[in-house]
């Protein structure tokens, strides 16, 4: 479409919005389809895991590093896993430099609500010596190129990041952490694979996956992350408003839609050995 | 809607037979017989004047004793007298402020603003005077306007008198890199009649890479859209006019539209 | 606290067969694949894999500056922007840049700059961004090179390309193309670029110790270096169109 610019023309948002009442999408998909996803896991030598996604042409890239550190007084048994977003000024002309901005901060919490209340990252396995030494965890998502629905695609990198990373095991000895000198993978740090599904909203019609301009036109969208059996975490954002039978129906097919791309994702094929 | 202002000399370039298929980057030499030949478009000579090099990625071309490098890429630079397809983005009483693909935001006065074939006498003045009412316009809005000025100091500006120019009330505007407009269009505008033939679209091309499209249906739009993205791709190879023939006739088969 | 497992530096550099650490002779690089085009919303971008670096380059421009004041009312301005990932070292690196970042960032835009035509576009910024997503040794080298190749994916006109490499001392012996731990472990480190239309050095740096011998024979063997670099950048830019000339022809037949 038109190269984005902050103010979008009324006759693509009417082009857009005519054909969705139609149940048709500019780029030939059906409404509760997802873009081509792209996944190649163990990207980055530096990390101790990492992943890039590319949905459609949004690209992430999420790599994984560890630090050791006390854990939270309130939980002195648990790890700590710390999700951040980088929009990168690479990624679009809409992106400039500075700190995280409302929508990195946003896409960085959807996902982490999605993980962490989905009991998927087993904080308890993260702890090395109760009250003295846990595992801090840091998942950063960076944004390569932003085409639409960054939140999808943020939140199978970050997982697929979890699920392929090989961190190394420590053990507290006399008051000192030492090196067992074998790891952890993703089998021993991640249990549930929550995903997270995202719909936009135009007057009355919602849709899957809303690629650049979709999304640049959309009144608003709703983020809803399952697991196999279990709604649990949902973000509303923008002006849109959604009556209770379309949360309902919504949440209906999050279900079935996150079954089927679940299973063909199938991401725990990315696991590393030890 | 015809794109008659293009000159003819551009829409040749890809497709002549004075265009090599060589690709060339930046820095290339193209040739150090400087007794023969001079630098064109795209090319610059050495401090020395020893050689002459290429200044972008591009197709060499050799014309008369002129080499050139067609560029593949690029961006926008507004001339006079160039068609573009604009977007209004900021408005006040004087003026309109609008984003036409280049470096600069354009500006167009309510006086160049004018309704087509509206015009209204004006009260009091002399017998037969007449006044063009100026058309009222909305950020969001998409129109069709010509570059009157672009310099160095100055915001391109822009008039909408003139024919085929005004608002676009419908359709759907497409970007595609610059450089390769005059492919979309080819020689004696052979591509541009073919899309539309086959794609039953209406289709108007500017020089700022954008490209109005609009078609019986959204199947036609979606094909059109897909041969554009094509040309684009392949604007550097030849026989491309007929490629694009087979390729819009398979595809109308593959996806089941007449 | 201190990490699982710490960064450690080998004694010695060079293996028994007299190689280096990782496999290669004095003067051999290591493996680099280049593409450009890879980004779709950027002007122009290019991706560059060096040994374990991997690196993403975008070019927006010429666009408005921000903030305004920085404009030049009769030339245009190049600004390129060098950020490291938090993932891309060892030890996780915090997300905001700080003073290496910066200082690169200025070398890299100083070391570009001489092969544009900044004075064709007043008022207007030409900005690159840099992102090292895997960093191993030689980043600022390895970041000049692919950025170059972004602007020129872009059409920005260029008098030619940029290219760079670093050269360097370990264990006595003089080397080309210093990996992570050489740079770190080693005695010194030249990293240089060479801007092709004048065929003259637009980056140089040193830091270490080497004699007046040792630095001659470094900036040669430098120079033979870049001249490969310099081939792999050409093929990248043009392997995307000469790819798809291949396959239209492979089509017809």
């Amino acid at each position: 479409m038109m190269n984005i610019k902050r103010v979008i023309s009324t006759i693509e948002k009417n082009y857009i919005a005519e054909n969705l009442k139609k149940g048709e999408r500019v780029d030939g998909r059906g409404l509760w389809e997802y873009r081509k996803v792209n996944i190649s896991h163990d990207v980055i030598a530096s990390a101790e895991g990492s992943a890039q996604v590319d949905l459609g042409e949004t690209k992430i890239i999420t790599g994984i590093k560890y630090d050791v550190g006390e854990p939270f007084s309130d939980l002195p048994d648990e790890g700590v896993c710390t999700i951040m977003a980088e929009l990168l000024p690479l990624a679009s002309p809409l992106f400039e430099r500075g700190p995280p901005d409302e929508q990195s901060i946003e896409l960085a919490r959807v996902v982490d609500r999605g993980i962490r209340h989905a009991d998927c990252v087993q904080t308890k396995k993260l702890c090395i010596k109760e009250n003295e030494a846990v595992y801090i965890i840091f998942v950063d998502m960076f944004v390569l190129n932003y085409a639409g629905n960054l939140i999808d695609a943020g939140g199978i990198s970050a997982l697929t990041a979890l699920i392929s990373s090989r961190i190394p095991e420590g053990e507290w000895k006399d008051g000192t952490l030492e090196w067992t000198g074998k790891y952890l993978n993703g089998k021993d740090i991640i249990k549930e694979l929550p995903l997270v599904l995202t719909y936009g909203k135009i007057g009355d019609s919602i849709f899957l996956d809303p690629n650049l301009p979709e999304e640049l036109v959309s009144d608003g969208s709703i983020s809803i992350s399952v697991t196999k059996d279990k709604i649990v975490s949902i973000q509303k954002s923008g002006s849109a408003t959604f009556s209770i039978d379309e949360i309902k129906e919504l949440t209906e097919r999050s279900m079935e839609l996150g079954k089927e791309i679940r299973e063909k994702l199938d991401l725990w094929q990315y696991v590393v050995d030890k | 809607m015809e794109n008659d202002d293009l000159e003819s000399e551009e829409l040749d370039e890809f497709e002549s037979e004075e265009t090599d298929r060589e690709i060339v980057v930046p820095g290339e030499v193209l040739t150090e017989d400087v007794e023969h030949f001079n630098p064109g478009r795209g090319t610059i000579l050495n401090k020395e004047r020893t050689k002459i090099i290429a200044l972008n990625i591009g197709l060499k071309q050799i014309k008369k004793n002129y080499i050139n490098v067609i560029p593949l890429r690029g961006f926008y630079t507004p001339r006079p007298g160039d068609k573009v397809i604009a977007l209004v983005i900021d408005k006040n009483p004087v003026k309109y402020k609008l984003d036409i693909n280049a470096k600069d935001t354009a500006i167009l006065k309510p006086k160049n603003a004018v309704r087509r074939g509206k015009i209204k006498a004006l009260r009091g003045g002399a017998p037969g005077s007449r006044r063009m009412e100026a058309e009222e316009f909305d950020i969001g809005d998409i129109l069709v306007a010509k570059i009157i000025s672009a310099d160095r100091l100055n915001m391109p500006e822009l008039t909408l008198v003139g024919k085929y120019l005004g608002k676009k009330e419908d359709g759907i505007v497409i970007s595609i890199d610059p450089p390769k407009i005059p492919r979309i269009i080819g020689r004696n505008g052979s591509m541009i009649k073919l899309l539309k033939n086959l794609t039953k679209c209406n289709i108007f091309v500017t020089q700022n890479g954008r490209i109005w499209i609009k078609g019986e249906n959204i199947e036609y739009e979606r094909l059109l859209i897909d041969a554009i993205n094509k040309i684009e791709t392949e604007a550097h190879t030849v026989g491309l006019t007929d490629r694009m023939s087979q390729y819009i006739e398979n595809e109308k088969q593959k996806r089941g539209i007449k | 606290m201190p990490l699982i497992i710490n960064d450690v530096y080998p004694e010695k550099l060079f293996r028994e067969d007299g190689k280096r650490l990782d496999g290669r002779e004095n003067n051999e690089l290591r493996p680099i694949k280049m593409e450009v085009g890879v980004l779709s919303n950027a002007d122009g971008s290019a991706y560059l894999e060096w040994g374990n670096n991997k690196i993403y380059a975008a070019v927006y421009g010429p666009r408005e500056v921000h903030p305004h004041h920085l404009a030049k009312p009769d030339r245009g301005i190049l600004r390129v922007f060098y950020r490291m990932a938090t993932f891309s070292v060892f030890e996780r690196k915090r997300p905001a840049p700080g003073r290496r970042e910066k200082e690169i960032s200025m070398i890299i835009t100083d070391c570009i700059e001489p092969v544009l035509f900044l004075e064709l576009y007043p008022g207007t910024a030409f900005e690159v961004f840099i992102e090292v997503m895997d960093a191993d040794g030689g980043t600022r080298c390895a970041s000049t090179t692919v950025a170059a190749l972004a602007l020129a994916d872009a059409g920005v006109p260029m008098r030619s390309l940029v290219s760079s490499v670093a050269v360097g001392k370990i264990d006595g012996q003089l080397i080309t193309d210093l990996s992570g731990i050489e740079d770190k472990a080693g005695e010194a480190d030249l990293p240089c670029a060479i801007t092709w239309f004048n065929d003259e050095l637009s980056l140089l740096q040193f830091d270490g110790d080497m004699s007046l011998d040792e630095l001659n024979e470094s900036l040669s063997n430098a120079r033979k270096a870049l001249e490969k670099i310099h081939q792999i950048q050409s093929d990248a830019l043009k392997r995307k169109y000469t790819s798809i000339l291949e396959e239209v022809k492979e089509g017809d037949d």
